[in-house]
């Protein structure tokens, strides 16, 4: 069906910019934020746009010097005073998103950009099912920069290797913990655990699968405690901390050319360390995330279709190659991401090294940054696995007073509920009887379709339905081929309860 | 507590003095605390007597008014045209017809919208042809709210203007009664430079703290009482809305109601504020004491390079604290200079956890603001010390005194006569010193029992770069912010109240002269 709709609009679309083209034949005045690096390439390639589009749009730009991280703050500070184009590291992406900042992507450009990009990074620029940005870059990934001098080679696969180095040497091991969530996932993405977010099409949060708090949670604190233990971890993740006495630091592409500034030919760059626990090696993840590219909302449909153009170009593969080749930019464009040039940059092959291990970053909620980042300090004062077992415990704590936290809850989503599987009031939340059985008593109103199934929060799985019904069969219509989400309909309105034993259902009429 | 007479406290021994003193000091300040609320309970109540007999009074005059009177009641200036004042006729009548214009057309949108706060959210369309959405904004709630606080302030600002209207009338009546002169308009403009000169001065500066100071303090506490927050920002997203008292009850409540997603903040506030008071304690009065010991060090006779010592220490307020105080992060930062430096000379062999350990950081915070601070109160003591009457200390050297007797005699009554009202200044500043907290340690290490989703507390952080964290972390949370905001107003304003009530300068006022 939705392909069907986007193939008429394609073709709606062909007639419609032959007969509209002219509408957009006009100046324009825009303001675009970059970062101060690529200001002047950015106005060259505005410039280009200009004189190459076919619709004679002609941008008349005001660029302005707006880090990625500042842009997102005064997006959604004031979205009206806000830069028409801006970019944005995808961790906002959910904020702005609901902030109302990002104008949502027409069914085209969704195509183009999502056939065009490597998948993770589209991902980070959707929210439900809608793609509401343009990816820029796919390089917000961190691996291991060390000073050869003091560094063997040998030791830099093994944490615990190189924190002994750095301690013989009384040199520091910079690895931002304290202070970033975005480092610390690390060490629970190399034992396994996960964080995913779901949001639904408006940018709110509508589940979360956290697994932080569980026994390779445990592994990874016990990793984890070893490194912020050590008298001589540095919590940062500058380039410059090689400056003042660090030997190793956890850091990312953008840090490339200062690290090489400081250290030269004893710069060594590779993927992340591994950490034994009980006789086990992990390998330490990372997050891999990029940056993006938005378009504010407005009401002018023509200024806001030609805004649109604009943030394709300069996200295409073209764009995406000149600021590789000018500013050592990661591109997220497939075909330029498989060019000789990247391919061969140092830095990139360290993140290629580190990628097997890594995690996409997704859509993650904004406060899950703040509530994770005490993790290390938990860990730090920690005296015995008690401790460390309940710095897990307050985080998830903390998630829980944030977000309904529930991995194995079931819900009854359906006709019901207005098909809401989110469901935060909990109202046909199966209920645990304590003996593995769940159950849910609840009304069937009168409805021309009286159909639901259960799920997970936030999930539309479709293996707990009418399949799995082997108690009171003939309360529930049999549709055969005309059910393919395998949903439960019943025949008539009434109070049922429906009792879940792990296999099978079983439905009683009250 | 039992008072003793003067006799009765001069055969006391030493301790029980200082135990009396201690006592009466303490049993002063509930009297203190009583004495302010009556105080402000008085204000209030004449404040409503006064507007009781303001509606009296206008009834009276309509009673007993002639017609123009009376008819100043509809059309204001009536009674001034009648009278043959035509300037202030003229003035009454053309803010009267401002001000129903206003009102007429934009003041009735948004007093009428003040209650809901907005009923159109943003809408979303989409162009087929162009395969683009489009957004159309409505009802901003942001702007209602701050247009409705102005569009209320003119309106009590036009009441006034009628009262006044309604009474000069009244008073020019009974002028013309008694035989006398009414003022003509070019004695009104005459009187504006002589003997009405001060609301010609006053008037400028009077509007600028309406409008600058006291309407956006009424904006933002306002804000405590809705839902305005990153996904409720009024305009672009979600519409937000007036939620009575539910704020104050999230700050304060100690369980948490995870079905509703409120947390419990009563905890974290109760802990950043006792953090807060310490902080304000040490950081005022070690300032105070060692600023005044720097300057009497330097002011002793016999010091060479007075004016060189003070320079050195005036450089620091020379470098921008904004500079000054990033750099003394960086050197006491665990791979700084200081922790560089001592393990290379071997003293110690790991760093020393300046910022990383709760009391360390804090003791840190207090001698970094020491070095900030000394200079400004060496500069103000050394202009007092310099002004207390050498005859004094002479006097007290030919009785036998002690330098101690001295000091604790003479110079620190003196001293804290006339710098109370600074210290307390100081106190009330330092509670709220963003600066220094912000720029040094940024509130770490963190607390993990304290943060929460509205973002992580540190040891380190006071009420004010807490409520910075509330405004811009994940969530934007405005109205929590707005509730610190008025806490910490509350806090102040008490400690502020009371201790001044205490303050010797404003106790014995004539001590010293």
């Amino acid at each position: 069906m939705k392909k069907l709709i986007s193939l008429v609009l394609a073709l709606v679309m062909l007639a419609g910019v032959a007969a509209v083209g002219e509408g957009f034949a006009a100046s324009y005045d825009i303001t675009v934020w970059v970062a101060e690096e690529i200001k002047e390439l950015t106005a060259q390639q505005i410039e280009a746009f200009n004189s190459s589009n076919q619709y004679g749009i002609k941008f008349n730009a005001t660029i302005e010097a707006v880090s990625e991280a500042v842009a997102a703050d005064n997006m959604v500070n004031d979205v009206e005073a806000g830069g028409d184009i801006f970019c944005f590291p995808q961790d906002q992406f959910a904020r702005l998103v609901k902030a109302g900042a990002l104008s949502k992507l027409g069914v085209a450009a969704s195509e183009k950009v999502t056939a065009e990009n490597a998948a993770g990074v589209v991902a980070a620029a959707k929210s439900g099912d809608s793609l509401y940005a343009y990816p820029l870059t796919a390089d917000n990934g961190y691996f291991l920069f060390y000073d050869k001098s003091v560094i063997p080679e040998e030791d830099i696969d093994s944490l615990e290797a190189l924190i002994a180095d750095c301690e013989a040497a009384q040199k520091y091991f910079a690895f931002e913990m304290q202070t970033s969530s975005w480092y610390l996932a690390s060490f629970f993405f190399g034992t396994g655990c996960v964080s995913e977010w779901t949001t639904d099409d408006a940018g709110t949060f509508i589940s979360v699968r956290d697994t932080f708090n569980s026994p390779e949670g445990l592994i990874a604190v016990k990793g984890m405690e070893k490194l912020v233990k050590s008298p001589f971890h540095l919590s940062s993740s500058k380039a410059d901390s090689f400056e003042s006495n660090a030997a190793v630091v956890v850091t990312g592409i953008w840090d490339y050319e200062l690290a090489k500034q400081i250290l030269g030919d004893n710069l060594g760059v590779s993927d992340l360390p591994s950490f034994t626990v009980d006789g086990e090696e992990y390998h330490i993840g990372s997050f891999n995330g990029c940056k993006l590219m938005g378009v504010k909302p407005s009401n002018d449909a023509y200024r806001q279709a030609a805004l649109h153009f604009l943030a394709q170009y300069l996200t295409g593969e073209e764009c995406q190659m000149q600021r590789f080749n000018a500013k050592s930019w990661g591109p997220s464009n497939l075909v330029a991401q498989a060019s000789e040039e990247v391919q061969a940059n140092p830095g990139l092959a360290a993140l290629l090294k580190q990628a097997p291990y890594s995690v996409p970053q997704g859509q993650i909620h904004g406060s899950w940054w703040g509530i994770a980042q005490v993790i290390a300090d938990d860990v730090k004062l920690a005296t015995d696995e008690a401790g460390l077992q309940a710095a897990l415990d307050n985080y998830q704590a903390k998630i829980e007073e944030l977000f309904t936290l529930d991995n194995t809850a079931l819900l009854f989503v359906g006709a019901w509920n207005g098909w809401n599987n989110a469901d935060t009031d909990k109202t046909y939340y199966l209920a645990s009887k304590g003996d593995g059985t769940y159950a849910l008593t609840f009304d069937v109103p009168e409805s021309g379709y009286m159909g639901g199934r259960v799920v997970n929060p936030g999930s539309w799985d479709t293996d707990k339905g009418f399949a799995q019904v082997t108690e009171g069969a003939d309360l529930i219509q049999d549709l055969g081929a005309d059910n393919p989400d395998n949903n439960i309909v019943f025949a008539a309105p009434g109070n049922y309860t429906i009792t879940w034993d792990g296999e099978a259902f079983s439905i009683v009429k009250n | 507590m039992k008072r003793y007479s003067d006799l009765e406290y001069l055969r006391l021994s030493k301790l029980q003095k200082f135990l009396y003193r201690l006592e009466s000091f303490f049993c002063s300040i509930p009297v203190a605390v009583w004495h302010t609320i009556k105080k402000l309970g008085l204000a209030i109540w004449s404040f409503i007597k006064g507007i009781g007999l303001g509606i009296a009074e206008v009834v009276t005059t309509f009673k007993n008014g002639s017609k123009p009177t009376r008819l100043s009641y509809v059309i204001m200036g009536a009674g001034c045209f009648a009278h043959g004042q035509i300037l202030r006729g003229i003035l009454f009548l053309l803010f009267e017809i401002v001000f129903i214009f206003y009102m007429v057309t934009t003041g009735a949108y948004w007093l009428s919208m003040l209650p809901s706060l907005g009923k159109l959210g943003p809408t979303k369309d989409y162009n087929v042809i162009l395969d683009v959405y489009t957004t159309h904004y409505h009802d901003n709630s942001f702007k209602i709210l701050l247009y409705g606080v102005l569009t209320i302030f003119f309106i009590i600002a036009f009441i006034y203007t009628w009262w006044v209207n309604i009474r000069q009338s009244k008073t020019a009546e009974q002028i013309l009664a008694s035989g006398k002169k009414l003022k003509s308009g070019r004695d009104d403009l005459r009187s504006l430079v002589d003997d009405s000169f001060h609301k010609t001065l006053l008037a400028l500066p009077m509007t600028g703290i309406l409008v600058f100071t006291v309407m956006p303090i009424v904006f933002m506490m306002l804000v405590a009482f809705t839902n305005y927050d990153g996904a409720h920002n009024g305009y672009s997203n979600n519409l937000f809305h007036w939620v009575g008292l539910d704020n104050f009850n999230t700050m304060l409540s100690w369980t948490s109601n995870t079905s509703s997603g409120a947390q419990s903040y009563a905890a974290t506030f109760g802990e950043v504020l006792t953090w807060t008071l310490i902080w304000a304690f040490f950081a005022t009065f070690t300032n105070y004491f060692l600023g005044m010991m720097v300057a009497m060090a330097i002011n002793k006779k016999g010091i060479r390079f007075k004016k060189g010592w003070r320079t050195i220490l005036v450089m620091t307020i020379a470098i921008p604290q904004f500079i000054s105080l990033l750099y003394v992060s960086k050197m006491f930062a665990k791979n700084g200079l200081i922790n560089n430096f001592l393990i290379d000379m071997k003293w110690i062999d790991t760093a020393l956890p300046f910022f990383e350990k709760a009391s360390w950081a804090r003791v840190t915070v207090i001698l970094i603001n020491i070095w900030i601070g000394i200079p400004y109160l060496m500069l103000t003591a050394t202009g007092i010390l310099m002004n207390i009457p050498q005859d004094l200390y002479e006097s007290a050297r030919i009785d036998g005194a002690s330098g101690w007797q001295q000091y604790s005699k003479i110079t620190l009554p003196y001293m804290l006569f006339v710098t109370g009202p600074y210290l307390l200044t100081q106190f009330t500043g330092n509670m709220n010193n963003f600066n220094v907290i912000f720029l040094l340690t940024g509130g770490a290490p963190n607390n993990p029992a304290a943060s929460n989703s509205a973002g992580t507390v540190g040891y380190t952080d006071l009420l004010i770069t807490w409520l910075y964290k509330i405004t811009m972390g994940a969530e934007s949370q405005y109205y929590l912010a707005s509730v610190v905001g008025i806490m910490v107003f509350v806090v102040v304003a008490l400690i502020t109240l009371v201790a001044y009530s205490l303050l010797p300068s404003i106790k014995n006022e004539e001590d010293f002269q």
